[in-house]
């Protein structure tokens, strides 16, 4: 009895997603490396850890993703980024961010502390210039902030597309597979010919 | 079921290749040319069935039929199984290419080893008889894989218990969904064409 209730409460139990496919990707966000991880269909890793890992193989650092499955790293050297997540029975995430990327988003972070200058600079000269010209930085983060909230839902239907299995697909693989095993009805026949 | 790219060591992928290297090799030879045909059927099933979602939790798994796929084929699950397990890491992106040969073992196994316990017992007694065996072969063929899954996991670095518990019990919906498929698969065989589990036991 006591077993049968052990086996119920561990059916029962909330199992981690046990989905084939894991998503993963990585992206700039402002001075920051954005990324987000899940399974196909549509749970999102909570609290999983993410190891980054330089080039060479050495960790750089570690982070943890949010409740939607996101997670932030701040790089501090321009190299190629390897994020992976071991996610247990299994599913291994694992994306690069290649150096050239990093050096942009550091970039990104170092125009960041020169730019007060020049920004303020314009504005105090021509008052009645160009509004373009008069976003603060504290603005363009703010901007910069939304724009990237609003695309999230839309990247992550974008990658939850690229998962769809349509019925083309579907029908494509059974057409490989008939065609396949008429090839070995061919050869069969022909070994049965020849004996 | 099917493992990913990148999760296993080196030599657990080359060990996984060359047994299922073997597998295939065995079976080609035992897939005679009236066998193809169900060869053919039971890869397109197995192909699409893993697109069959059973829901339990927040979580799903899906059928993998393997244990009818080797009642039917002996040996020759090992081909058919491959072909499917290939085409789906190309179409669906379901596990991937490297780990092609250790996902084919882990699946075909225990096809085959649900044969060679059940083959002959399906063949004999009625025809109910046969189904009820046919049911636990297919049960028996997930066990199975689920424990191959978790000592590929365990070989590569995973703790074994815990892997294989959280595999085998995830499976159990499939298990008694895939028992009933079974059994009533080789029911409505036994009954349509009897001869081709008496053929399948001889040989």
């Amino acid at each position: 009895m006591k077993q049968l209730i052990l086996i119920v409460s561990l059916i029962c139990a909330p199992l981690p997603a046990l989905a084939h496919k894991v998503i993963a990707g990585v992206f700039p966000a402002g001075d920051a490396i954005e990324g987000e991880l899940g399974f196909s269909n549509g749970d999102m890793a909570v609290g999983q850890e993410v190891i980054v890992f330089g080039p060479d193989g050495a960790e750089l650092g570690r982070t943890v993703t949010d409740e939607d499955g996101f997670f932030l790293y701040i790089p501090n050297s321009p190299v190629a980024h390897t994020f992976t997540a071991d996610m247990g029975a299994g599913h291994v995430a694992k994306v690069i961010m290649p150096a050239d990327e990093v050096a942009e988003i550091m970039g990104v972070a170092a125009e960041f502390v020169e730019a007060p200058v020049t920004v303020s600079d314009i504005s105090a000269e021509g008052a009645n210039g160009g509004t373009v010209a008069s976003l603060s930085d504290e603005e363009r983060e703010v901007i910069a902030k939304a724009v990237r909230d609003e695309i999230r839902p839309l990247r992550r239907e974008i990658a939850a597309y690229r998962e769809k299995n349509d019925m083309q697909s579907i029908l494509g693989g059974i057409g490989y597979i008939v065609g396949l095993f008429g090839f070995g009805f061919y050869l069969a026949a022909r070994r049965k010919m020849a004996a | 079921m099917h493992i990913v790219d990148g999760a296993l060591s080196n030599p657990v992928v080359i060990g996984g290749a060359i047994a299922a290297a073997g597998g295939i090799a065995v079976g080609l030879k035992s897939l005679d040319i009236d066998r193809i045909p169900t060869a053919g059927v039971l890869s397109a099933s197995f192909f699409v069935a893993s697109l069959i979602h059973v829901p339990i939790g927040p979580s799903s798994v899906h059928l993998i039929l393997n244990g009818l796929a080797g009642l039917l084929l002996g040996w020759a699950a090992f081909p058919a199984l491959f072909v499917g397990l290939l085409l789906q890491a190309v179409f669906f992106g379901f596990g991937g290419l490297t780990v092609l040969g250790v996902n084919t073992f882990n699946i075909a196994m225990p096809a085959v080893l649900a044969w060679m316990i059940f083959g002959r017992l399906i063949g004999r007694g009625s025809a109910v008889h046969g189904a009820i065996w046919g049911g636990l072969g297919g049960a028996f063929a997930i066990a199975a894989t689920t424990l191959f899954v978790a000592v590929s996991l365990a070989l590569t670095g995973d703790e074994f218990l815990p892997a294989a518990k959280l595999v085998f019990f995830a499976h159990i919906p499939v298990m008694v969904v895939e028992a009933v498929l079974t059994g009533f698969a080789v029911l409505l065989a036994r009954k349509v064409k009897p001869e081709l589990f008496l053929k399948g036991s001889s040989a």
